[in-house]
Order: structure tokens, then C-alpha cells, then sequence
């Protein structure tokens, strides 16, 4: 078993290893999740130093290769007479995505440490989830990839509706059978995709091969597309992300808004636009309309909300909103913009959701009007919330501004298929989000932390313990990283994404 | 041996019913012991049989497809008559009345089975249908087993007489193409027939197709299913989803592809509608049902709709393709009536909100019976996401991608209702005064079996790779 298979099988052996625990010593329960995500970590940070050994000499080969280059392949045939294979490997953009998920379920696993009731069910389910989520980053093979994909969304079902907070079997449902009647569209378009390739083969690449008729291509990339959108929140299919974010636990939400919608993004780009490139080309401005929707709608929505989660909510349907923004650009900027962003929302996001909920914790209220002053109390949670609202907003410095500037160039130099005077438009019209976002997180802020202390009980409430500390810590430095030194981590994705574009033809 | 197998099963039948003459009531219990005997042996029989063949004159021919057939027969009856020990032995915390009569019951289950495996090797008109009977007839005595119970009364009754409706289409039918062709030889008809085409020939179409679709539950001739699932006894509730859908799917085989195989590619069209309407009634009318029986029987209607899409195009995968699924859909179906067994004996509940707090009661068995559903509700690395998976790649090489988003979209329709059940599992807390609920020794053995195929199959690919191998060539003699 090489390095990539060990990386989906570790989440999937740390869950074993939590149900043969009882449930009585549920503190060793989460210990093995800590360092079974801990050791993930490490075999993650151990993949991106070989991935970059291996990959950097062929970057100046990729700049106008017509065909992605994966490293560390491992394939065995599966059900042959159908031509599937189990088919893992790994390119530049599935290596930032599962930098991104392993630093979101190790500090998730350490900001659900205080959960109580069903703690096995609890790790265990995360723990599956995430299994699934690597799987998708991970395989090639369009089987394997939609087996992860649904593998990945349905744990989901439980871990709210058990252990969420409101509505939540209404959210729960909601969210598990819109995501699902999306994965359905994908499956469609899968079989289409293999049939009328005549290659007798599931295989991502080998199919990339394959020429696809523009009448084939008019149907069938709306369909993957947007069945991928359902789950990175494609206006109008996102209606069940306020929802289920706000109704579930800390670590769910986490996971969900900081990685799950980007597996949207992530199939949008690597298969939609990859295997249906004049697809794409047809439906590039359509797409670019409605996700500029998003990204006004979504901050638009924010400013409303009185509840934290919603509003964080929100905030992520504006900010997925640029993902699929920046993939429907089709060109390099817009790309490189919808992959930073990817990460960088997938931090972000999780920065939030967690914080919220160790707020949450200790005011046992998420409205934002009856929280006041928090600042005075909780220091290092109020910095480290500013500093992820910071980001949000694209400020200068952090992850956050790398993506957007990416992305609205890449929007406004547009591309050969769409209207140039539609494009900047749209682009235009998307920018203007900026100031509304800056608008709802500053005053959003500024009433949680800033001012006065409106309620006695919050004067005794104590600042993050370590565990906490060490899961802010540890996003916080991702953001800053990635916002310094942008430069690395462009230099990991950019050679993969070039033969996206390289399919494009220009 | 070719009828090793049947014979057997026979054999044991009338074994049973002769040693419980010399029985006690206390040592009634042997009856079921020498049932499961039987069934093992006939399952070696056929295991340890490779050769293909014909008996009686081309009467009786074992091929590929009659061999995977009986294997999945005896499967379905060998873990029913496990089921029904414990609830015939009155080895349950609650005691259904009126379940006697022991011997009779398995001897009565075994010729049902007899009747199934000789259906699908049968070659002639007679056998075909004296077969067909010898399957439906015993099953009517089943369903209505529980004597001072009204309602499986009532099933008896409704089965007797819609199904006895049925046999009457298919006789007519038959009737109709003995004479268009003047041959009895379903084979011999097939090859005829295409110079036969006239009113008379649509007809007997159209008797087959109705007789055929009430058999596999197909929708709009579905009526007596929700009843008659409800009434019987559960073990034999159990029984007819499996064993009658897997002869029901047999008795499709041999008519559609054996007597009307020419016309199969041009009918694809009516196939899909069939298939639509099927599986989008059955899931929606199972949405709103409140006991578990009557859900499943729904739940069944559907599953039947999805093995429809294995008879678009059609093609050699097609075959390989509802053969696996109808292994997977015995498997996780009968994975499913365990726990539903298993909970009527222990607490004598059968409305869905009764199960709710069972991830408390009995943490395994609730995650044994999500497992399954899940399964069910075709939802990866689940055996029923890969059964359906290869259904649906049918669909879609016929070009019927219609077909395939609407099935998909009712996937996740069932999984809504899949879900009902499994949210007063895990959701909803348990009753105040819920304690801990035991399970035999005997039911938890056969769900961990039923449990394990329900994961592995949908893995290793062994399985379904031997089927394909087995019934590549099947087709092409056939279809013309």
C-alpha cells in the first residue's frame, strides 16, 4: 500500500480502532481521533514534500501539456468487465485539498473535545466522513470518485441530526436529500461520460482522451455542473447550506462548510471542465451570472442575520460563490482564484464555525444582539475571530485576498467564449461584494467584542484552553502563510492546472 | 445429476412430512433441523454441479442462468426457514398465535421452492406453467398460515384471488401461442413466432407482460402486494419479497428473452415506462406508510422497477447485472426482515415509530438494519450502490438517460423514506422504560452473515465477476 492509499485508509482505521473502544472510556476515544488525525497530519505534510520533490522538475513541461500528470499512482483492477478500477494518485490540486482537510479534521477532531453525549457514534461518523472526503480528493477513477463522494455526504445525516441544535431533523433531511438528488445529476452524467466515450473505461484520464460531440457536451456539462454546484452551493441550489450549517455541531460545520462544499468546486473544475471543455465554453457566462447571484445574495444574506451560524452561513454561500466564479472564468487567473479560494475559504470557514462554537460554549447564545464586549474576556478568541473576519474580507496579508484578487482578475480579463463586455459586468457587479462583506463582518464584530459588557454572567467566562488555542493557532497560521507567501502555494497547483486550460484551446 | 438439486428439496419435503408422524410435540423442533439439512444438501448439489444440460426429451435444461437462479433460491429459503424457527418454535418473549403445524409449514415452504428452481429450467409450455403453479399455489396456504389472525386471512384471500387472476392471463397467453406456433418448446417458439405476428400474437403479448408483471410486482399490476405483505406471517413476508421476486424476475427471463426475445430491442421503449412508472409509485406510496411490512412491500414494488432497466437494450450485462442484483437485493432485503423478525419476537411491534430509540436498545442490530437500508436505498460502498450502479450503466449504454435521472432522483426518494426509519433509530430517543433487547443466538448469526454480504459484496468483485463470465454467452443464443 503506497503513500496515497494509506492516506484514505488512516481516517478509515482510526474509526475502526474508536468503535472497538467502549463507550465508557470516551476520553480515550477522542484521544485516538486526536492522534489518528495528528499522525494523518504528518503523513500529509510527508506527501506535499515528496509531491513537491517529484513535481517541481516537470512544472516547465505541464505549461502546454494537453493532459494532467498525477504522481504516486496505484491502481488495481476492480470490477474489470466494467472497466473500473480502484485508481488513486495525486496532482498539485489534490494535494492542497488534502493539506486543507487533514488541518480541518485534526483541529475539528480538538474543537468537538468537550462533546458529551454518544461520543463514539460522534468520532466515529467524523471520522467516516472524512474517509470519504479524502477518497474523492484523492481517486481517478470516476466509480471510485462518486462511491467517496456519496460516502462523504451522508454521515452527515446523523452527526446533525443527533447532535445539531434547532430544527434539526428538518435541516438534516433537507440537506442530506438536496445533496443527494445533486449526486444523482453527477451519476447521470457519469454513465454518459463513459458510454459515449466507447473506452470501456471509468478512468479520468483515459477519458479525458475521448472526444466529446458539442451536442453531447451542451447537455451533459450543465448537468455535472450543477450537480456539483448543489453542494458548493450553486445559487439557487443552496438553500440547504444556512440551514444545515447553523443547525450542526461545531466539528460538522467546521468540516462541512470548510470542506465538503469545496468538493463541489473541486468536481466542477477537475471533471466538468476538464473532460467537456466546449461544454464549458457554451455555458461559461450562464454560470458566471449565476454565481455572481451568489456572491452578492450571499453577503447580502449575511447582513441580516442576527444568529452567528447563520451568519457565517451565509458568508460561505458568498464565498463559495467565487469558487465556482472563478471556475466558470475559464481562464489561468480564475482557476489558480477558485483553487486559493478553495483553501482559503476551507480555513477561513473552519476558523469560524470553530470559534463560534467555543463562544457558543460559554455564552450558550449565538445571537449576535445579546452578546456584547467579549473582547474584555475571551482576548485570544476575539483576536483570532477578527483575524479570520480579516480574511474574509480580503484584507492585504492573508489568504483571503490572494483569492479574491485572483479571481476578479480572472474575471475581468474574461475569455474568447464569452462576451467581453458581460464578463466585466458581472465581474464588476461581484466586486461590489466586497464592501458589503466588509460591511456585516466588522459591525458583526464589533457588536460581539467591542463595547461594553451587556451581560453580567459574561464577566466570569474564561478565554480558550490549550486544546483551543492550538486549533485557532493552527488556522490562523495557515491563513498567514498562505497570504505572505502565496507564492508556494501557487507554485504547487499551478502546473496542474495548466492542462486544464490547455483543453480549453485559446 | 442435472435435477440433483430439485430432487433433494422434494425429497426433503416429504421426509419432513413423514418423520413428524413419529414426533413429539417436544421434539417437534427436528422438523426445521431437517429442513435446513435438505436445503444444504441441495445447495452442495448444485454447487458441485458444473455441467450444463438437458433432461425429459429438452424438457428440463440446466444453463448458466437456471444454475445462479436455484443457487439464489435456496439461499432465500434457507435463511426464511431460519427466520421462521424461533417464531415456530414459540422460542419468542411474545407468542404469535396460531403459528402450528410445523412440518407442514416447511414441507409447504419446500415445495414452493421446488417449484421456483424447476420454473427457470423448465423448457415446454406444461412444465412452464405446472411449475409456475406449483410455486404461486403452496404460497397462498402460507400467506394466510396464521389461522385466528384476520388479517393474514385476508392476505390469503387477496392472494389467492388476484394471483390465481394472474394465472389465468398467463394460461390464456400461452394458450394463444401454442396456437399460433403448434409448438409446446418455449425455444422452438421463439424461433417461430416472428413469422406469426398478427393481432393474436399481441395479445398473447399483452397476457404475458400482465401476467409476468404481477408476478415481479410491476406497476399497474402491483395491487396485491401491500396486503398481502402485510397479512402473512413476517418470516413469510420475508420469503415472498426474495424468493417471489427472484422467480417472478425468472419467469421474466424466460418470456421476455426466451419467447419474445426478437421483439426485446423494440420494446425498450415500453420496458422504460414500465420501469418509470414502477419504481416512482412504489417510492412514493412508501413514503407515506406507517408499518414496517406494508413499507417494505412498497420498498419491494420499487426495487422491482430498477431491475427493469436490465432488460433496456439488452445486452449480456444486462443479465449479469440483474442476477447480481437480484443476489445483493436477497441479501439485504432478508438483512432487513431479520431485524424486523427479530424485533416482532421480542417486543410484538411492527409500526415504524415503535423502533424508535433502538440504537439504545440494541446498538448492533440498529446498525445492522441502517447498514442494510442504506443498502437498500443504494448508497456507497454499500452492495446496493454497486448493484444499482450496474443497472443504471444499462440504462444509460441504451441511450435511456432519462431513465437513469429519474431512477437516480428515486434513489434519493427512497433514501428520504429509508431514512424515516433509520431517524427513530438513531434520532429519537428511546421510551422511558426501554431496557436492553437480547437477541437469540440463532438471529444474530444470520443477520452478521447477512450484515457481512451486504458490505463485501459490493467490494470484492469476485462474485460479480462470475456471474458475468457465466452468462456472457447466454444471450446471443437467444436473441436474434
Amino acid at each position: 500500500m503506497g503513500l496515497v492509499s494509506w492516506l484514505i485508509a488512516l481516517p478509515f482505521l482510526t474509526m475502526l480502532a474508536v468503535v472497538c473502544v467502549p463507550e465508557r472510556h470516551w476520553r480515550m476515544i477522542r484521544w485516538i481521533s486526536a492522534i489518528g488525525s495528528g499522525i494523518h497530519l504528518c503523513f500529509t505534510g510527508l506527501l506535499t514534500y515528496r509531491f513537491w520533490q517529484a513535481a517541481m522538475p516537470d512544472a516547465a513541461a505541464m505549461q502546454t501539456a494537453q493532459s494532467t500528470k498525477l504522481y504516486f499512482v496505484e491502481r488495481i483492477p476492480w470490477f474489470e468487465s466494467l472497466g473500473i478500477q480502484y485508481y488513486v494518485g495525486v496532482d498539485g490540486i489534490s494535494v492542497a485539498m488534502v493539506i486543507l482537510t487533514s488541518i480541518i479534521i485534526f483541529t475539528g477532531v480538538l474543537a468537538s473535545w468537550y462533546v458529551d453525549t454518544r461520543v463514539k457514534e460522534f468520532f466515529g461518523l467524523l471520522l467516516l466522513l472524512v474517509t470519504g472526503v479524502f477518497g474523492v480528493f484523492l481517486s481517478f477513477d470516476l466509480f471510485l470518485f462518486f462511491m467517496f463522494y456519496e460516502l462523504a455526504v451522508l454521515p452527515m445525516y446523523l452527526l446533525i441530526g443527533i447532535w445539531g441544535t434547532g430544527p434539526k431533523e428538518y435541516s438534516a433531511m433537507k440537506l442530506t436529500l438536496m445533496l443527494l438528488v445533486g449526486s444523482a445529476f453527477v451519476l447521470v452524467g457519469f454513465l454518459a461520460l463513459h458510454h459515449a466515450s466507447g473506452m470501456h473505461t471509468f478512468d479520468l484520464l483515459q477519458l479525458g482522451q475521448a472526444r466529446y460531440t458539442n451536442d453531447f457536451q451542451r447537455w451533459v456539462f450543465p448537468m455535472v455542473f450543477v450537480g456539483f454546484g448543489v453542494i458548493g452551493a450553486l445559487y439557487p441550489l443552496h438553500t440547504w447550506s444556512p440551514d444545515g450549517h447553523s443547525s450542526a455541531p461545531t466539528a460538522v460545520s467546521m468540516l462541512h462548510a470548510g470542506v465538503l462544499m469545496k468538493l463541489g468546486g473541486y468536481g466542477a473544475l477537475r471533471i466538468a471542465v476538464y473532460l467537456m471543455p466546449e461544454g464549458a465554453k457554451m455555458w461559461g457566462l450562464v454560470f458566471m451570472a449565476l454565481t455572481t447571484v451568489n456572491i452578492l445574495y450571499g453577503s447580502l444574506g449575511a447582513i441580516r442575520q442576527t444568529d452567528l451560524k447563520y451568519f457565517t452561513a451565509y458568508s460561505s454561500v458568498s464565498h463559495c460563490g467565487f469558487v465556482l466564479f472563478g471556475v466558470a472564468t475559464l481562464n489561468l487567473m480564475g482557476f489558480k482564484g477558485a483553487v486559493i479560494q478553495m483553501f482559503s475559504h476551507g480555513i477561513m470557514t473552519g476558523l469560524f464555525f470553530g470559534l463560534i462554537g467555543m463562544v457558543y460554549g460559554r455564552t450558550h447564545t449565538r445571537v449576535i444582539q445579546e452578546m456584547g464586549g467579549l473582547g474584555k474576556v475571551m482576548p485570544w478568541l476575539a483576536t483570532m475571530f477578527y483575524i479570520g473576519g480579516l480574511a474574509s474580507l480580503g484584507l492585504p496579508g492573508l489568504a483571503g485576498f490572494v483569492a479574491e484578487t485572483h479571481v476578479f482578475l480572472g474575471g475581468f480579463f474574461g475569455n474568447p467564449w464569452s462576451a467581453s463586455l458581460a464578463t466585466k459586468t458581472l465581474t464588476i457587479i461581484a466586486t461590489m461584494s466586497i464592501v458589503v462583506t466588509a460591511v456585516y463582518v466588522l459591525r458583526g464584530l464589533a457588536n460581539v467584542f467591542q463595547g461594553p459588557i451587556t451581560d453580567p454572567h459574561f464577566e466570569h467566562l474564561s478565554d480558550a484552553r490549550l486544546p483551543e488555542k492550538l486549533s485557532t493557532g493552527l488556522l490562523v497560521g495557515t491563513l498567514l502563510f498562505v497570504g505572505l507567501l502565496p507564492f508556494y502555494f501557487i507554485d504547487l497547483i499551478e502546473p496542474s492546472i495548466m492542462p486544464l486550460l490547455n483543453r480549453l484551446g485559446n | 445429476m442435472l435435477m440433483l438439486p430439485e430432487l433433494l428439496v422434494v425429497a426433503t419435503a416429504l421426509v419432513v412430512l413423514v418423520i413428524d408422524l413419529f414426533l413429539s410435540e417436544r421434539t417437534r423442533w427436528l422438523t426445521g433441523l431437517i429442513t435446513l439439512l435438505g436445503l444444504l444438501a441441495a445447495m452442495a448439489a448444485a454447487c458441485t454441479n458444473t455441467m450444463h444440460g438437458a433432461l425429459l426429451g429438452g424438457r428440463f435444461v440446466v444453463d448458466a442462468v437456471a444454475w445462479w437462479f436455484d443457487i439464489l433460491l435456496i439461499l432465500a429459503a434457507f435463511v426464511t426457514v431460519i427466520l421462521s424457527m424461533d417464531v415456530l418454535n414459540g422460542n419468542t418473549r411474545v407468542r404469535m398465535r396460531g403459528l402450528g403445524a410445523r412440518a407442514e409449514y416447511y414441507c409447504v415452504l419446500l415445495f414452493t421452492l421446488a417449484g421456483m428452481m424447476f420454473l427457470i429450467s423448465s423448457r415446454d409450455l406444461i412444465t412452464f406453467y405446472v411449475s409456475l403453479e406449483l410455486a404461486t399455489i403452496p404460497m397462498f396456504a402460507l400467506a394466510a398460515w396464521r389461522r385466528d389472525d384476520a388479517r393474514s386471512g385476508e392476505a390469503g384471500l387477496k392472494y389467492v384471488i388476484l394471483a390465481a387472476l394472474s394465472s389465468s392471463l398467463i394460461v390464456y397467453g400461452m394458450a394463444l401461442l401454442y396456437g399460433l406456433t403448434g409448438q409446446t418448446n418455449l425455444d422452438a417458439i421463439g424461433r417461430i413466432l416472428p413469422n406469426h405476428v398478427g393481432p393474436a400474437f399481441w395479445f398473447a403479448v399483452a397476457m404475458l407482460v400482465a401476467g409476468a408483471g404481477s408476478k415481479f410486482t410491476v406497476v399497474p399490476f402491483h395491487f396485491w402486494a401491500a396486503d398481502v405483505y402485510q397479512g402473512a406471517p413476517t418470516p413469510i413476508t420475508a420469503y415472498l419479497s426474495v424468493a417471489s421476486k427472484c422467480v417472478g424476475l425468472a419467469f421474466m427471463f424466460q418470456v421476455l428473452f426466451r419467447i419474445f426475445g426478437g421483439w426485446l430491442h423494440d420494446g425498450s421503449l415500453l420496458v422504460s415506462i414500465f420501469a418509470a412508472t414502477t419504481m416512482t409509485l412504489g417510492n412514493t406510496v412508501a413514503i407515506v406508510q406507517h408499518n414496517i411490512k406494508r413499507f417494505m412491500a412498497f420498498s419491494a414494488v420499487s426495487q422491482a422497477g430498477y431491475f427493469l432497466l436490465g432488460f433496456l437494450g439488452p445486452n449480456e450485462a444486462g443479465v449479469a447485472a440483474m442476477l447480481f442484483y437480484m443476489l445483493v437485493y436477497i441479501v439485504t432485503n432478508l438483512g432487513v426482515f431479520t431485524c424486523i423478525i427479530w424485533y416482532q419476537n421480542e417486543t410484538g411491534r411492527e409500526e415504524i415509530e415503535d423502533y424508535r430509540g433502538l440504537s439504545q436498545t440494541n446498538p448492533i442490530m440498529a446498525l445492522m438494519m441502517m447498514v442494510s437500508l442504506f443498502s437498500l436505498a443504494g448508497i456507497p460502498p454499500l452492495s446496493g450502490f454497486v448493484g444499482k450502479f450496474f443497472l443504471f450503466s444499462i440504462a444509460s449504454s441504451a441511450g435511456y438517460h432519462w431513465l437513469v435521472a429519474l431512477a437516480a432522483v428515486n434513489s434519493t426518494v427512497s433514501l428520504y423514506y429509508y431514512l424515516r426509519v433509520i431517524r427513530q433509530m438513531y434520532i429519537e430517543p428511546p421510551d422511558a422504560d426501554a431496557r436492553r433487547i437480547p437477541i437469540t443466538k440463532k438471529l444474530a448469526v444470520t443477520e452478521a452473515f447477512l450484515f457481512a454480504g451486504v458490505v463485501i459484496l459490493g467490494i470484492v468483485p469476485t462474485l460479480y465477476e462470475s456471474i458475468h463470465a457465466d452468462t456472457a454467452t447466454w444471450l446471443a443464443t437467444l436473441l436474434r
